[in-house]
């Protein structure tokens, strides 16, 4: 009984928002509702900015998802031993996660930017004379600025779930393939790898739901073209023209799909490797 | 009293909470708060009170434009109220930038507070011969590339509006009201402009600032070397602070910059409509319109017509006009033009995103 208590007011909430997303996304609450239509609907999917919003923010998601989990597994490897190096080192790893996102994506502005540090470095070093001859690396088509930003910032909550992965299963599963044989490139492949993969996997998973939706960083390092699309919500949302503003419930709903995807992976391989084990 | 207000500017912020507060507690014992807040936040907010039938959260809102037409739409302001305002008698009244907002008459559901007007802010040391019309610019976009661009919200739609009236002789072809027919015609010129010059924008017009504020950092980095701003005296202001070099300088084009006002509104659901009216009314007062208007301020435009005031305090508003980087004010009103109907910067806006910002080539 408790349990059902508890889960209503967690759920509560989040269910009331979605059931007013979709009364908006049909025209019937919300800013320039004007009627039950399918019209919001239709707008959105036949918009390709629709798309290509969606296509680039999963880029941007797995990209950063990706790299961060590989920089997660280098550290955590590396840095395993009880030396007091690799506890520093553990430790310095997880300072990112106590920088707010904005502020690590206004950083990025200050280090990345065509006018920020690295480009004055170059500059100072004759190796440019404008800010145009810097690559562009914020604001650009494939989102690196926005990538090394995200993956930096996600990096060190993988890199926790690294450190205690290989200090509880790694050891062992490292001796085991050893004593049997195993040189250190394989005992890496069989037993220390997988052992990580497993254990980052869902944690993975939820980096990347929580990217895909992340609004300050993208505000702050995207390019307006392909829009993604947090941005594109936010845009249709506060657009304006009130008639267009049904359209962000759908894309929220769209959104929301995507995390959908993202949770019903996380229960699939959490089932999985618990029955694996 | 509740004021939602757009809260990203500091010096804004300090007149109003520093210097208007104070008063507010001290003459009417009016404890002034303000939340963070501004045009379609504005608008969601009161739709979602009246959805929910909550109580109102804001006894007064800062608005003006598209922000005003919506509101009016959905019948979401109180009033009429603002003429029955003692210090409404001394408003310039004559000014249709004052009395109309956005072509729609301002009909008592808000009082006026402020005008600016639109210019484009350069580097004197950089460009010493800066263009003064859009022709010349276009002519110094091609001859400079990737040194021009113009942000994605509210000034970067007011600078492509210019672009609108000069590419149509002016802006008498759209006026009273939104006309289809006219804007298809009149916006396929200003495409044009713009295809003929975007490809030497700044990032060849692949991608914008979002906001003007991304637009000064670029400017103030030496990444562009143009900026924008809704005000004509926020090249002072912002040198002031230190945020832009100290040798930008504002021009007005000489097709014509675009002026209009900002507004008070009070929400319908507002808890204590008659404090609003305290409010509205100091802040349209002599002194709180001429602190203002001070350059180490604000250096927002009076919406007070000068000669009606009492010459005593007519002389202090003739003396404030100092700063030798502010553009004359004869200058300022040979050129000005007013805003069109709020339904042009809609569909600018929403065909801008379309057709050019998401097709970079």
């Amino acid at each position: 009984m408790r349990g059902l208590l508890v889960a209503i007011l967690v759920a509560g909430p989040v269910l009331a928002g979605i059931a007013y997303s979709m009364l908006g996304a049909l025209g019937v609450v919300g800013p320039g509702a004007s009627g039950v239509s399918l019209r919001h609907l239709q707008v959105v999917l036949a918009d390709s900015a629709t798309w290509w919003g969606l296509l680039w923010t999963v880029w941007i998601a797995l990209a950063s998802t990706l790299l961060a989990t590989i920089l997660a597994m280098g550290t955590a490897v590396a840095f395993r031993a009880e030396r007091g190096v690799d506890r520093f080192a553990r430790l310095v790893a997880v300072v990112p996660l106590a920088v707010p996102h904005v502020v690590a994506a206004l950083g990025a502005v200050l280090v990345l930017s065509q006018s920020g540090l690295l480009a004055r470095l170059a500059f100072a070093a004759n190796l440019q004379t404008s800010p145009a001859d810097m690559p562009p690396l914020i604001y650009d088509r494939y989102g690196i600025g926005l990538i090394l930003a995200l993956s930096w910032k996600e990096f060190p909550f993988l890199a926790l779930i690294a450190f205690s992965v290989i200090a509880r299963r790694g050891a062992l599963l490292e001796e085991t393939a050893r004593s049997l044989g195993a040189g250190p490139l394989q005992t890496f492949r069989v037993a220390t790898l997988p052992a990580l993969w497993r254990g980052l996997l869902p944690s993975m998973i939820a980096v990347f739901t929580f990217v895909a939706g992340n609004y300050e960083v993208a505000a702050l390092l995207a390019p307006s073209s392909p829009l993604a699309l947090p941005l594109l919500t936010m845009e249709r949302y506060t657009d304006s023209a009130l008639d267009v503003r049904g359209e962000a419930f759908v894309l929220v709903l769209l959104a929301m799909a995507v995390s959908l995807c993202g949770v019903a992976a996380h229960e699939w391989t959490a089932n999985k490797f618990e029955a694996a084990e | 009293m509740q004021w939602r207000m757009w809260r990203g500017d500091p010096s804004i912020n300090d007149y109003v909470d520093r210097w208007a507060a104070p008063r507010l507690l001290r003459e009417y014992g009016i404890t002034l708060r303000t939340i963070d807040g501004q045009g379609p936040a504005i608008v969601n907010q009161l739709v979602v009170e009246r959805d929910a039938r909550a109580r109102g959260s804001a006894d007064l809102v800062w608005i003006n434009g598209e922000t005003f037409n919506n509101l009016r739409k959905e019948n979401l302001l109180y009033g009429p109220w603002a003429h029955r305002l003692p210090a409404a008698r001394y408003v310039d009244s004559l000014s249709p930038i004052v009395m109309r907002d956005f072509e729609q008459p301002t009909s008592g559901f808000e009082s006026p507070w402020g005008r600016v007007q639109f210019t484009l802010i350069y580097d004197s040391a950089r460009v010493p011969a800066p263009p003064r019309t859009i022709a010349e610019l276009a002519r110094w976009i091609r001859a400079n590339p990737g040194r021009f661009t113009h942000d994605q919200q509210f000034t970067g739609m007011t600078f492509l509006k210019s672009v609108l009236y000069a590419e149509n002789g002016g802006r008498r072809s759209f006026e009273n009201g939104f006309s289809e027919k006219r804007y298809a015609e009149g916006s396929q010129r200003l495409w044009a402009w713009l295809n003929g010059v975007r490809p030497y924008f700044w990032r060849r017009g692949e991608t914008y600032p979002a906001g003007v504020a991304d637009l000064h950092r670029l400017f103030a980095n030496g990444e562009v070397d143009f900026t924008m701003s809704y005000n004509e005296n926020e090249v002072i202001t912002k040198v002031r602070q230190g945020v832009l070099p100290r040798t930008s300088r504002a021009l007005v084009l000489r097709d014509g910059s675009i002026a209009n006002a900002h507004f008070v509104g009070i929400p319908f659901n507002a808890p204590n409509p008659a404090g609003s009216m305290v409010v509205a009314n100091f802040l349209l007062s002599a002194a709180a319109q001429l602190e203002k208007l001070r350059p180490e301020v604000w250096a927002d435009g009076t919406v007070l017509d000068v000669r009606k005031l009492p010459p005593e305090l007519a002389v202090m508003f003739r003396g404030v006009d100092t700063d030798p980087r502010a553009i004359p004010r004869d200058t300022l009103r040979r050129y000005e033009v007013s805003e069109l109907a709020a339904e042009y910067t809609q569909r600018i806006s929403r065909d801008w995103k379309a057709r050019i910002r998401a097709n970079p080539r």
